[in-house]
């Protein structure tokens, strides 16, 4: 490269970026040579470019035995083009002017790398730790569980504006190659200015940015990730964030938690046979007890509709202003005992599922067995293994009330069939998100 | 995948109670219903033997794929356009037939127009998916029902007050001359095969022979149980005088010990979906074969209007065709069935045999 044009770009680099407090443009000398430096000092680690740039600078005194020092270092990479400088400078990368030519030199600093506990998908037995919120170190948990040199890690950048770096993973022997194409145009084709975490994919994907059902899995547990990989899925990691992405995702897997291999056989049965139950109850028992009570009361035996029909007695106004109260306090609750502080937490649900439930009951604002399901709606509903779907789930019921309300009976059992439609009619990167055997992608 | 072939005649076995066979069997009960029944067996069988073995050789086609290519125009038209009609009021009086017995029994105080608008929502929504879609929910629906159902026919078969003696007495009747009508209802159950015009779609590898039995007992099974288990409740006179037998009979039923008492409510459920799912296969193929007859690619505006035609037909049916007269014209639409599915089958079958050759 000849030294004007070194000199030009080196010109119209600093006049992009504009002088920030932490902006550095440093020019170090010794007898034979010097060299020029152009770095973010926040982002960079200082450390490094004391380390591996600087000592060796100063150590070797050839200056042609430095330039094969710096076009051997793993750190450098040579320049390309000055958008893509100015896209490294803001990521943490130092630019070096050395002699005539141009290297950027990788001192990005690793924040956040520490290895975080699992919060939200915890289990009882099998690993305790998840992600991190540090790309590298996400990539090399993943490494470390799963050792097989077919895992193809390519890497590209979200939003117009956040730049965030993405990784894609998948196991080349496994994955099936037309969804790995589908997902990159997927991710090339995204127009949002700030992505921050994946979980911004679940509403990316519809073309109309609105979605119910999550069709990807969000996860927090490396061991997941691992075992998906094993299972031909994808992988998107973020950076900055400590959930993985898993694609292409089905109902199947909103239902399994991590825990079904660490558990005997028939336990795991039991289990995810108790999570479509807690799954139907959450949504069909509001819009099934609105279709009993203002319906058919005559579905249940004598004494059982007496003794429901007799708990609302005191209850001045119909059933399904009546569910929607409670479970509108029942909403309230959840919010709210995310948003506290964990000291403050167990006081609210004291205050608000105990007290303002005995209360209501005795005010004769709502019945004792309005209670009894509202508490096991709620219930029912944390039984789903992954947040997202649990959170769809909340939403779902609604529906299944509103048809209840309206239709009766029918309309319970025919929303609850237009939602299996719905989620049936979904599909997660080309493969159905809901059937009944769900059978693993064949590949010839 | 031969289940799903199995799922689809199990279907209409199932439906055969909303669409009045049993109703149209226990009236000919002394008059040949049970020789009909016997008679039907074999027919069944026949066509579908004949029809799974044409259609096999178009792996994962449709009939519009089929036939996309074929000189004969007005063989096309017979097809596509007659089973269209034949399946279109097939669903139709299903929907029709079951709206009556949901104002009946279940909300008998709602209009019948909204409780067919929200039966028109469900199945449209359904009828647009692709067809291995359907097909997913029609697994499922029959997932969650077969345990329902077979729990239904076991308390019916073991219950005290079922009286053998009136099924034997109906059984005498075997060697009367069989009626048209009865052995036109009865072969309803068997006419599930004809789903496959579309439904072959999803269809992968060979459609094996052993199917064919085990349609063979199910039919034989369910024909008897749909047509002489209303007898041995009410009797062989009294099970005459109900409009839905099966209905009333599952009234009789009582699980003493079950939260839900009435086993009729347990049943209407079960038919809630049955039904919702039986209209959306027929409708879907009555849908799909529509679109077919169209040569170019059909536009949004037309599946809409497609749509308001099937809303429109299922509005007018509702409000003019009250069950009475809704079972007669069911007993005339079953003989022309039949007819119709013979000449189909049989001209698909040597049509597809000159092609081949």
């Amino acid at each position: 490269m000849a030294i004007n044009q070194v000199q030009s770009i080196k010109d119209s680099l600093k006049n992009k970026i504009r002088p920030a407090e932490d902006v550095v443009f440093k020019e170090f000398h010794t007898k034979e040579k010097y060299i020029e430096a152009l770095y973010i000092k926040t982002i960079s680690d200082e450390t490094i470019i004391q380390d591996k740039l600087l000592k060796p600078f100063f150590e070797i005194s050839s200056p042609d035995l430095f330039l094969d020092y710096l076009q051997s270092s793993p750190l450098v990479i040579s320049f390309e083009s000055e958008q893509k400088s100015l896209d490294e400078v803001i990521k943490g990368t130092a630019i070096l002017f050395y002699q005539n030519s141009i290297f950027l030199f990788d001192s990005k600093v690793d924040r956040n790398n520490s290895v975080l506990d699992t919060t939200v998908e915890t289990t009882i037995q099998g690993p305790q730790s998840g992600f991190s919120e540090s790309l590298p170190t996400n990539l090399g948990l993943i490494r470390k569980r799963y050792p097989q040199t077919s895992l193809n890690v390519e890497s590209t950048t979200v939003g117009t504006v956040s730049k965030t770096d993405v990784m894609i993973i998948h196991d080349a022997m496994r994955a099936d190659p037309d969804t790995v194409t589908r997902i990159k145009q997927f991710l090339a084709s995204i127009d949002v200015h700030m992505f921050q975490t994946g979980e911004q994919l679940l509403d990316i994907i519809k073309k109309s940015n609105r979605a119910l059902v999550p069709v990807m899995l969000v996860t927090e547990r490396p061991d997941r990730v691992a075992v998906n990989l094993a299972a031909g899925k994808i992988i998107i990691l973020v950076s900055g964030s400590p959930f993985a992405v898993v694609l292409p995702t089905v109902m199947k897997d909103f239902m399994s938690s991590m825990e079904d291999i660490y558990q005997t056989y028939w336990v795991t049965k039991f289990l995810q046979i108790l999570r479509y139950i807690g799954f139907l109850t959450s949504l069909v028992l509001p819009g099934l007890y609105v279709a009993v009570t203002s319906y058919n009361p005559e579905l249940f035996r004598v004494q059982l509709a007496l003794s429901i029909a007799g708990s609302r007695m005191s209850v001045p106004y119909p059933s399904f202003i009546e569910v929607l109260l409670m479970l509108f306090m029942m909403e309230m609750l959840t919010e709210a005992s995310i948003r506290l502080p964990k000291a403050i937490g167990p006081t609210a649900t004291t205050v608000g599922g105990l007290i303002l439930g005995q209360a209501a009951t005795e005010a004769g604002l709502v019945s004792n067995i309005m209670i009894i399901i509202t508490s096991s709606v709620a219930i029912s509903n944390f039984v789903i293994p992954i947040n997202a779907f649990s959170f769809t789930l909340r939403i779902m019921k609604y529906f299944v009330l509103a048809l209840g309300t309206l239709f009766g009976l029918v309309g319970v059992v025919v929303g609850f069939f237009m939602l299996i439609a719905y989620m049936v009619k979904l599909d997660s990167f080309g493969e159905p998100f809901l059937t009944l055997i769900q059978s693993k992608p064949s590949k010839e | 995948m031969n289940r799903y072939y199995l799922y689809l005649v199990l279907l209409n076995m199932l439906a055969n109670v909303i669409i009045f066979v049993p109703k149209i069997l226990i009236e000919y009960r002394y008059k040949g219903a049970v020789m009909g029944i016997l008679i039907a067996v074999p027919i069944g069988i026949v066509l579908n033997y004949f029809y799974t073995k044409t259609i096999t050789k178009f792996p994962e086609q449709g009939l519009p794929e089929i036939t996309a290519d074929s000189k004969h125009r007005w063989l096309k038209i017979l097809h596509l356009g007659g089973f269209q009609i034949i399946w279109f009021s097939a669903g139709l009086i299903t929907l029709i037939g079951f709206i009556d017995i949901l104002s009946r029994f279940v909300n008998p105080e709602m209009p019948k127009l909204s409780l067919l608008a929200i039966y028109l929502a469900a199945i449209f929504l359904i009828i647009q998916l692709p067809t291995d879609r359907v097909m997913y929910i029609l697994e499922i629906v029959l997932f969650l029902n077969l345990p329902l159902i077979g729990f239904i026919i076991f308390k019916a078969f073991t219950n005290e007050f079922l009286s053998w003696d009136s099924i034997l007495e109906v059984g005498t009747h075997i060697f009367e001359r069989p009626s048209l009508k009865s052995i036109a209802a009865a072969t309803y159950c068997f006419s599930g095969y004809a789903n496959l015009i579309i439904f072959n779609r999803v269809i992968k590898g060979k459609l094996k022979n052993w199917n064919l039995i085990v349609i063979f007992f199910l039919g034989l099974v369910n024909l008897f149980t749909t047509f002489l288990i209303p007898i041995g409740f009410h009797g062989s006179d009294g099970a005459q005088q109900y409009l839905y037998p099966w209905i009333s009979t599952s009234d009789s039923l009582r699980l003493t010990y079950s939260p839900i008492e009435r086993v009729i409510f347990l049943f209407l459920m079960f038919y809630m979906s049955i039904t919702l799912i039986s209209v959306s296969v027929h409708w879907h193929i009555a849908f799909e074969l529509l679109k077919g007859t169209f040569k170019e690619k059909v536009s949004n505006k037309k599946n809409w209007l497609v749509l308001a035609s099937f809303a429109g037909c299922s509005i007018v049916g509702v409000i003019f065709l009250n069950a009475l007269l809704l079972d007669k014209l069911t007993v005339y639409w079953m003989i022309v069935r039949l007819g119709f599915e013979i000449i189909l089958v049989g001209s698909f079958f040597f049509w597809a045999r000159r092609r081949t050759t």
